[in-house]
């Protein structure tokens, strides 16, 4: 078997010989797709040199280097923002880093670094604040200038993780609906939202990755940029590669780099990767000729706040595309987060700067790894579940229960919240002291009548930062904690919470 | 057609859509409505046109309320936006078209929910102002 990499089709130095003399024959990966369909891939791998490839999509781990030169006298920034968004500040005097997803103190995420990439692209005036930290080198302790992409000494974009290979798409079983980082998620399977270029994703098009690696020259943002390594979360082996890149960011245009604000997200950065594949050897051009029908992804149910979310159905690109995906027998409209007209324009542009010679390729000093491990974060420290914080004995009630002795219950065990329950103890409702005064106010007799049939619950082995968040998100004081038949095993309540905040501090002293 | 009804304060008791559509037998659907003591604002779609429309519009004007048409919904600011679909599949009722050219809003189909306007990244629809 050839090595991975070999050049027995054409070598980087002939490709680029074509390049210069104006004859390589370029495609893009639309474009190589169908024509491959038509004349079979042996013959387009014969005629073809370079695939272009495109994408445009919110990529959070984005952000740039910038040195701002010195001041007079000078300052060590310690503390530095720009618009109010603030840059990370662990590196030498005037250096910072502007991370695409920090949040304006004043403004908050409606605008962030990813904006002030932007603006800095775009050539408008940003505003610099920088504390200083005063040594005898560094005398100045505050500076509050503007500056401008032009002025500064270095720019540089860098962006750990970009070009995701393909993405998982979004849906929502609940019946509410969910503001996530893949945008607006209908109630009930409302809709599905994708991200990703699918036949025209740069990794998708060389999946073994055989000319893609560090020093692997590539359109970014509308300059020229290099792959300088994996991205992180590299996870070739489920297919899901990622790019770390840099690039100047005084070559770059705002059309190819935008501020976005996902809405109850976040901030982010909006990035225009193109990367070329040379048709080294036939199983580059194989790949490259993937169609969105055969590169897949899997539909999650996002109603699932877990790191594991349920599949609900694999899925490809193709079907994304359409416009509409089934899920159990219903038609669901799908759209993108990502763009795929930039994406084909990307992919073109990319093209165009082939054929013109203005744009040679690199043979990489080092391919991406095939093999990479993709762990998830293990908690070490003891977290309070919900089984430890909650109370196991709990005063429930019948549905045909009548109110007065349901009250006199509440008041003889100095309780807030009761559970309806079944015979066998499964949840059907629940009564709050609140409930019975209305029963009172509204002459109502039995609890059927006043009690809340659609209950919020906590299952036991939850944790308890997200139980809280439950509990304020829906304005409520406690829940029944239930097991997967619904059976009730006790109740959480703020009353809970606090204890467990009391007991935490008390240990911290003892 | 949609159009924005406004009532002075000695209509808000008066049932004037109920009446309206009785007399036209034209099913208005209230999209927004703001009713205080005082007065009252509401957004309704017409699903109707030509002299159809107009003996809606009439048969309100007798009713005593103010009647404006109103314009496209949502504003799209086309130099913000970047043809992804964030707006597309969340919009409830289907009203938006994505092409490779550009984004597209059916006005018959708006219902003017703004789920549009929350769903985009880049601030680039906005609600039209309608006063």
């Amino acid at each position: 078997m050839e090595p991975r990499g070999a050049e027995t089709l054409r070598t980087y130095e002939e490709i680029n010989e074509k390049i210069k003399r104006g004859d390589a024959v370029v495609m893009t990966a639309d474009e190589f797709v169908e024509y491959a369909e038509r004349y079979g891939v042996e013959k387009a791998a014969e005629e073809v040199d370079v695939v272009t490839t495109g994408t445009f999509g919110a990529m959070c781990s984005s952000g740039a280097f910038i040195n701002f030169g010195h001041a007079e006298p000078p300052i060590k920034m310690w503390r530095c923002w720009l618009n109010d968004v603030p840059a990370y500040k662990g590196l030498a005097a005037v250096d910072v880093y502007v991370g695409a997803t920090a949040a304006s103190e004043t403004r908050g995420i409606d605008y962030g670094g990813g904006h002030v990439i932007e603006d800095l692209v775009s050539g408008k005036e940003v505003e610099l604040r920088a504390e200083g930290w005063p040594t005898d080198c560094y005398p100045r302790q505050y500076i509050e200038t503007v500056i401008t992409l032009d002025e500064l000494n270095q720019a540089v974009l860098v962006n750990p993780r970009n070009a995701y290979q393909r993405y998982a798409a979004a849906t929502n079983s609940t019946d509410r609906i969910l503001y996530t980082y893949m945008g607006t998620l209908l109630p009930n399977y409302g809709n599905v939202m994708y991200s990703g270029s699918g036949q025209l994703n740069p990794l998708s098009k060389d999946r073994n990755y055989e000319t893609i690696g560090i020093g692997t020259r590539i359109f970014l943002g509308g300059g020229i940029g290099y792959i300088i390594g994996e991205g992180t979360q590299h996870n070739p082996k489920a297919g899901m590669g990622t790019l770390m890149v840099r690039g100047d960011l005084k070559q770059m245009s705002a059309k190819h780099l935008r501020g976005a604000t996902v809405h109850r997200y976040g901030s982010t950065l909006y990035v225009g990767v193109g990367v070329p594949i040379p048709l080294i050897n036939r199983k580059v051009a194989e790949t490259a000729a993937t169609p969105d029908e055969e590169i897949y992804t899997e539909i999650l149910d996002y109603g699932v706040p877990s790191r594991s979310r349920p599949v609900v159905k694999k899925v490809s690109y193709a079907e994304l595309k359409s416009g509409s995906v089934e899920i159990q027998g219903e038609t669901v409209k799908s759209s993108a987060m990502s763009s795929l007209p930039q994406a084909v324009e990307i992919a073109e542009t990319l093209k165009k700067w082939i054929e013109k010679g203005d744009f040679t390729l690199t043979r990489p000093a080092e391919l991406l790894p095939t093999v990479r491990e993709f762990t998830p974060l293990e908690v070490k420290r003891y977290e309070p579940r919900v089984r430890d914080v909650m109370t196991r004995q709990v005063i429930s009630a019948k549905p045909t229960d009548d109110v007065k002795a349901v009250a006199q219950l509440i008041v003889k065990h100095g309780v807030d919240h009761i559970p309806i329950v079944r015979g066998d103890g499964k949840l059907l409702g629940i009564v709050t002291s609140w409930d019975l005064a209305k029963a009172l106010a509204e002459d109502k007799h039995t609890l059927q009548e006043v009690m809340t049939s659609r209950v919020i619950v906590a299952k036991p082995d939850e944790a308890v930062d997200v139980v809280a968040r439950r509990l304020l998100q829906y304005k409520i004081s406690g829940m029944p904690v239930v097991d997967e038949e619904l059976k009730v095993l006790g109740i959480v309540t703020t009353d809970d919470l606090a204890k467990l905040v009391r007991g935490r501090r008390q240990g911290e002293t003892r | 057609m949609k159009i924005k009804i406004l009532y002075a304060h000695e209509k808000v008791k008066k049932p004037v859509l109920s009446t309206v559509i009785l007399k036209t037998n034209v099913p208005l659907n209230i999209l927004e409505a703001t009713v205080t003591p005082s007065k009252g604002e509401m957004v309704v779609d017409v699903p109707a046109s030509g002299r159809q429309l107009e003996m809606v519009i009439e048969a309100l004007k007798a009713e005593g309320v103010e009647v404006k048409e109103l314009g496209p919904t949502i504003e799209v600011v086309k130099d913000r936006c970047v043809l992804c679909g964030a707006c597309v599949s969340p919009c409830p009722t289907g009203a938006i078209t994505l092409t490779m050219e550009k984004l597209e809003i059916d006005e018959q189909l708006c219902v003017r929910c703004k789920a549009c306007v929350i769903a985009c990244p880049f601030k680039a629809l906005s609600m039209a102002t309608t006063s």
